[in-house]
């Protein structure tokens, strides 16, 4: 027998094998993720208040950028600063192509998508050889250099002033069932990506990118694709919000708006499907609650952050994920 | 037509010429010893090898084609497979999923990874710990573990630096043993191992380096008993 004549079982794939492969537990994640957004797409059935609606809508497009960035650094494990500014890049995007163009609006949205992404991809690859703080300080500060070009190009973007948005539809409702919907499109996406190969290569790259590469994973362009996908997403997001809004400003870009995408990660669990997405709505209608106590709120997330970080590196969906397993057992 | 052939690789660092001048050939199923004392390049000639390194002269021909400065996994794309000496596994991903990047990546279809990864795994007696994150694993079954994935799929070329260092001897055992019976079936090895009595009992021939040179080329126990690698390995002790 030659040495390509490896001896293979006569079936099919071993059970044993599916089972224990990243498919069956991301499989159990998404489950999960489906189920609560099924939940978040019954609320109205119960609450018809047009602010809370809107604290909700505002929870979904925090949703997206969490599972966008999640997407990045839980499991690619490039710790981008920048899911903010990418928001921000395809609400400007699309803003400036409706009104300095009169492009439409839905057309508006595919090309801030396109743009983002674009940007994103540029961006990878101008990142490609970074790690760690390197990497992170890098997209910070193409970060606060986007922000500031944006507050102070007033004769394009009217700078902090804010650019007028032409509406998609008035009805919050409407908006309401259109996040769900692209939350929904995105999750099943971010789903699929996992389960193929191109997710296994992205693990691997967060793992370790060297032992990737000797594996045959080109990891030059998966991590490209990554970023670029994140942008796009992030971008969708950001587009999305800017006609839900009707004005976009620079201050979607904040670092303070990037804080909180990733600590909703975090505190979710980066590198999980449901984790995020379930943090996202939390932090958010927390953050709402608290709002009474100004800027006391961001102590309350930092140190959450800090002790998820630190104690619940796995975050919610690990906590839950233990319990459930020592349920099991007794 | 030799299936590697290295000549005249230089590599420094600085002032420290880590690799100097070496050359050798390894024909198709050849099981070849790299031996040296710690320092004496082997394991930069690896990474040349494997394009972690790039030379600063010499070339490195694959099937008479170079391929010196191509990247590791485009190299891993023409059947060149490496082994860490400092194990490099995947600890967020589980075993299953460490051996199927390898399948999947190398052009293996979905159902056939599974398949080769039920076989590696069976083979390595890693049946127990299928399911668990690299990470979890003892250090002597990540070592198993990255040895599998230099198997997934068949390498034209398998370079191993120290696949049995600081490995129980059940475990050396089973690599060995795998070892063994591959190269009965033609594959190729490069072998680096301070495990005299393995290299003896695994390699017919041995290529011995001392400062970044290759000091002898000739089947193994001629190796081990020439006063030059004695005297490279003891400091002139023997001589």
């Amino acid at each position: 027998m030659s040495a390509s004549e490896t001896p293979l079982h006569s079936g099919g794939a071993d059970k044993r094998s599916v089972a224990s492969t990243s498919t069956g537990k991301s499989a159990v994640e998404f489950r999960a993720a489906i189920a609560f957004l099924i939940v978040i797409a019954l609320i109205p059935a119960v609450v018809r208040n047009d602010y809370w609606l809107g604290v909700l809508i505002v929870s979904m497009y925090f949703a997206i950028l969490t599972g966008a960035w999640n997407l990045l650094a839980g499991y690619t494990g490039q710790f981008s600063l920048a899911p903010a500014t990418f928001a921000m890049i395809g609400a400007y995007a699309t803003g400036l192509l409706c009104t300095a163009f009169g492009v439409p609006p839905l057309l508006g949205i595919v090309a801030a998508i396109l743009i983002a992404g674009l940007t994103g991809l540029i961006l990878g690859r101008i990142v490609l050889r970074l790690t760690g703080p390197y990497l992170a300080l890098t997209t910070l500060s193409f970060a606060e250099i986007m922000r500031l070009v944006a507050s102070n190009s007033i004769d394009i973007t009217r700078g902090d002033l804010g650019l007028a948005v032409p509406g998609l539809l008035s009805s919050r409702i409407g908006w309401y069932y259109i996040f769900v919907g692209v939350l929904a499109f995105l999750l099943v996406a971010l789903y699929a990506l996992l389960r193929s190969k191109a997710g296994l290569f992205l693990q691997a790259i967060r793992d370790d990118e060297v032992a990737a590469a000797r594996s045959g994973v080109d990891v030059v362009f998966w991590k490209t694709a990554a970023f670029a996908l994140s942008a796009a997403a992030s971008g969708f997001a950001g587009a999305l919000y800017a006609h839900f809004a009707e004005l976009v400003t620079p201050e979607l870009g904040l670092i303070g708006q990037t804080g909180l995408i990733v600590s909703m990660a975090v505190i979710g669990g980066m590198g999980t499907l449901a984790g995020p997405l379930i943090a996202a709505f939390l932090v958010y209608v927390l953050s709402e609650w608290l709002r009474d106590v100004g800027g006391y709120q961001l102590v309350v997330f930092s140190a959450l952050v800090v002790i998820f970080a630190r104690f619940f590196r796995e975050g919610l969906w690990g906590l839950a994920r233990g319990a459930m397993q020592r349920w099991r057992r007794s | 037509m030799s299936l590697l052939s290295v000549r005249g690789i230089v590599k420094r660092y600085g002032g420290l010429t880590a690799v100097d001048g070496a050359s050798f050939d390894i024909d198709a199923g050849e099981l070849v010893g790299l031996i040296g004392p710690n320092g004496s390049g082997k394991t930069t000639l690896l990474n040349i090898l494997s394009g972690l390194a790039e030379p600063d002269g010499g070339e490195i021909l694959l099937d008479g084609a170079p391929c010196h400065g191509l990247k590791p996994e485009q190299l891993a794309h023409r059947g060149v497979m490496r082994m860490f000496q400092l194990t490099r596994v995947f600890r967020r991903m589980n075993v299953i999923d460490n051996l199927l990047v390898a399948g999947r990546a190398l052009g293996l279809d979905g159902a056939e990874a599974l398949n080769r990864a039920d076989t590696l795994i069976e083979e390595l007696r890693l049946d127990a710990v299928r399911a668990l994150d690299a990470g979890q694993l003892s250090g002597g079954q990540m070592k198993l573990l990255e040895f599998g994935v230099c198997f997934m799929v068949p390498p034209r070329i398998a370079l191993l630096d120290e696949p049995f260092a600081a490995v129980h001897p059940t475990m050396k055992e089973i690599m060995g043993g795998f070892i063994r019976s591959r190269h009965e079936q033609g594959q190729t090895f490069i072998l680096v191992s301070h495990d005299m009595p393995v290299i003896v009992e695994l390699c017919p021939r041995a290529v011995c380096m001392n400062a970044g040179k290759v000091i002898i080329d000739a089947p193994t126990r001629t190796v081990l008993s020439n006063a030059d690698v004695i005297e490279a390995y003891l400091g002139g002790q023997a001589a």
